[in-house]
């Protein structure tokens, strides 16, 4: 149930987080038996690394990003020298046991013993026939602790020169203006700075100090400790930017589990009627995780976008709902830079938010895909628009994945997006109660209302079935609760009082007449 | 020194309560819902009410501070502070109870129900009762070939299931965090190895849309794999769940 998955959510990366700190800087790699790793390999690996760890296991062709192909004997992660010829035997260890978050490959601590993952990691090591230690390791020199001056320093050596920027965006986002593939030609995209749980290595200091100075092999993710690089870096500057990136991620962004419900709140006046209006803040975010469509037909494997923050406010006659998401390409088709930068055909940007058309009533909800004939679900979409035709605003009708009818922003449904350094925001109001009730969800203040979220990347080939979803979350229209608790609580603590007075001064007098 | 018969009692529903979280919350990992707590602490509350008022002398004994704090006019500064926090923290009390609850509505969910005795899959009309895994008779007919299937049901597994379930298949996905429910851990004592291969065959083909009407509140994202998959593919999976886990399907020869 919820709790337990919670509970597991939360404890995984800070179990992992503790294994990460234990491990720095411990040389504990350890001779394993490769024959005995190829029967654990045989298991537990081939099926996404395949037999001759090519990384052309069954599964290659559904995952995002690919398993890796051990005959190169290069890895993404590695902790020495980035002119070093391979990498240490605990950098492998360390992706062995933590896995790779945002990513299908798990970490093994938990169900391989230490030798067990050694055995593998010599066994693995055969592909490429990788022997011996690298000669030079990464100079780490002493570590700047983080403070708001190191963060300052890193901030202006990442914007510099566009040396960081150029592929990660001014703000991390990841929005660069470069289109990137890795040695093998597949399409990568900058890592989302501000997304710490996509962090492959984690976003320790340290690790990120790692990524700059070795780079990540076989990307285009350079070393800047390169004496050869126009962009290098000094070990203390790399640091600082090592410690501005740490500070990124925004707290606002990460997936709570526990919470599950979005607190729509009433204002008293008009709704904003733009993204960016700081109005919005009134009402807190709540951010959900989404994942690929993989439940009807066309299933799709890779979607873009991980998470969506929403917020929402309502007043007497309307509710607006704003959506936040981190997206690394503003796709409007006919943008030449645009369609430079996507991976194949352009397409609009675009993101629905789902209800049922009616409040249920008990547990039962309609399909969370888009619904089901006997329980049908309305949509309010968004969409980028293109170079030709404006941002639109449309109402689905939906009885399942392929029983949609599109509505004009009937009922006076309105929506409008607004995109800023690598994030989309969009807003859709609409009229609590509208004419077509057979249709339209009709809101009611203090009804938990069953909602969910659907994202299209216009970059990534995301149309149709092709899109991020999440499962049901709630909507609630948060009624203001009035006088009526200060009310009780104040004839409460009269009554309570009263009674030990009475009580108090009945004693007394018993006392007094027991003692006359 | 003796310990007071009052604080005793409440050293004792201290020590139940404080026990149900170390038990539950802590070491088990389940937080347990506050309405069961809640149950739980009044029972408790009432049973020691009866045992520490067992006698007259016991009661006496029993409200004697109480008592002393009420009618002791050299307990007289207690007194007033005492008088002064209880109507505080009830009223307080009050407050927070009569603030109305925003929590999302607790769906309490049968993770196993009762299969129907038949249900119709691949168009067929199938008896789960007298369904079978036909590949798993292989296992003793030809080691080798059971292998191989097994093989085949684990690309199976990679291809398609692993994005919720796994490839450990501990429930613990990539995609395992955006579901409610979380999907089920095949390594669990309490999943596979307690179902037989039909039940399997029957919720992996008919999905959360499968479900039957006890079975709320229906918000599995199960996928209906009969859609997608061939019927011996799904066999073929379940011979891989059984081998990777080391659990044996139930059946009803060993029981």
């Amino acid at each position: 149930m919820m709790d337990r998955g919670s509970i597991r959510t939360v404890l995984i990366p800070v179990f992992a987080a503790s294994f990460v700190v234990l491990s720095f800087g411990q040389a504990m790699a350890k001779d394993g038996d490769g024959d005995k790793g190829e029967a654990i390999y045989a298991k537990r690996c081939l099926q996404c690394h395949g037999e001759e760890g090519d990384g052309l296991g069954p599964a290659a062709e559904r995952l995002n990003p690919p398993p890796r192909d051990f005959t190169l004997g290069l890895y993404k992660f590695q902790s020495s020298a980035f002119d070093a010829d391979l990498p240490n035997d605990d950098d492998l260890f360390r992706m062995v046991r933590d896995g790779m978050p945002g990513t299908a490959m798990p970490g093994w601590g938990d169900m391989l013993s230490e030798q067990d993952m050694w055995d593998v990691i010599a066994y693995i090591k055969r592909f490429a026939e990788l022997e011996g230690t690298p000669e030079k390791q990464i100079d780490y020199g002493s570590q700047v602790q983080s403070s708001p001056e190191s963060v300052a320093a890193g901030k202006k050596l990442f914007l510099a020169d566009d040396r960081c920027s150029e592929c990660h965006g001014v703000e991390g986002r990841g929005d660069a203006i470069k289109k990137l593939k890795n040695d093998n030609g597949e399409r990568t995209w900058p890592r989302n700075l501000t997304k710490p749980w996509t962090y492959r290595a984690s976003n320790d200091p340290k690790d990120i100090f790692t990524r700059i100075s070795a780079g990540i092999p076989t990307t285009q993710m350079p070393s800047f400790a390169d004496p050869k690089s126009k962009k290098k870096l000094s070990i203390e500057e790399r640091w600082h930017v090592a410690n501005y990136v740490a500070s990124l991620p925004k707290t606002e962004k990460v997936v709570r589990p526990e919470n599950t419900v979005i607190k729509a709140v009433r204002v008293e006046n008009e709704l904003p009627t733009s993204p960016d209006d700081p109005a919005w803040d009134k009402a807190s975010p709540t951010t959900f995780f989404m994942l690929s469509q993989i439940v009807g037909k066309e299933r799709f494997f890779k979607a873009a976008n991980d998470t969506i923050s929403v917020r929402a406010l309502y007043n007497g006659d309307k509710i607006g709902i704003r959506l936040e998401w981190d997206d690394r390409t503003k796709s409007i088709p006919g943008d030449a830079k645009a369609e430079s930068i996507a991976e194949g055909e352009l397409l609009e940007d675009a993101v629905a938010v789902q209800f049922p058309v009616k409040i249920p009533t008990g547990m039962e909800k309609p399909y969370f895909l888009m619904g089901d004939a006997a329980k049908p679900v309305t949509l309010w979409r968004w969409s980028s628009g293109t170079t030709e035709e404006a941002e639109s605003a449309a109402i689905l009708d939906a009885e399942g994945i392929d029983q949609q009818e599109t509505r004009d922003a009937a009922a006076g449904f309105t929506a409008k997006g607004s995109y800023k350094a690598g994030t989309w925001r969009a807003i859709m109001t609409r009229p609590l109660r509208t004419e077509a009730a057979d249709k339209d969800l009709q809101f009611e203040e203090g009804r938990f209302i069953p909602v969910a979220f659907f994202a299209w990347d216009g970059s990534n080939g995301e149309v149709g079935t092709r899109h991020a979803m999440t499962t049901w979350y709630w909507l609630l229209l948060k009624p203001s609760t009035g006088a009526k608790p200060i009310i009780f609580a104040v004839i409460v603590a009269l009554l309570i009082g009263g009674v030990l007075v009475w009580w108090a001064r009945s004693a007394a007098a018993r006392s007094r007449s027991a003692a006359s | 020194m003796k310990i007071p018969r009052l604080l005793q009692a409440v050293l004792v529903l201290a020590g139940v309560y404080f026990g149900f979280i170390i038990v539950f919350d802590v070491i088990l990992g389940a937080v347990i819902p506050a309405s069961l707590l809640a149950m739980y602490m009044f029972f408790t509350t009432a049973g020691v009410f009866m045992v520490f008022t067992y006698d007259e002398d016991q009661t006496r004994e029993l409200v004697a501070p109480i008592k002393a704090l009420v009618e002791d006019p050299s307990k007289r500064l207690w007194r007033n502070i005492v008088f002064a926090i209880v109507p505080l923290a009830a009223g307080g009390f009050t407050y927070v109870q009569m603030q109305p609850s925003f929590e999302a509505p607790l769906e309490l969910r049968t993770i196993h129900p009762a299969p129907p005795s038949t249900a119709k899959i691949y168009g067929k009309r199938v008896n789960l009762l007298k369904l079978e895994n036909p590949l798993r008779k292989i296992e003793k007919e030809d080691p080798e070939k059971f292998r191989e299937l097994v093989n085949q049901g684990a690309a199976v597994y990679i291809q398609n299931c692993q994005y919720c379930h796994g490839d450990k298949l501990d429930g613990n996905g990539l995609y395992a965090a955006g579901l409610n429910p979380t999907p089920l851990n095949f390594q669990d004592v309490g999943t596979i190895a307690q179902l037989q291969e039909s039940y399997l065959f029957w919720r992996i083909s008919t999905g959360g849309p499968g479900l039957p009407k006890e079975a709320a509140p229906w918000i599995s994202s199960m996928p209906v794999w009969q859609n997608f998959l061939k019927e011996d593919e799904i066999w073929k999976v379940i011979l891989y769940l059984y081998d990777y886990t080391g659990h044996r399907p139930r059946s009803w020869e060993h029981e």
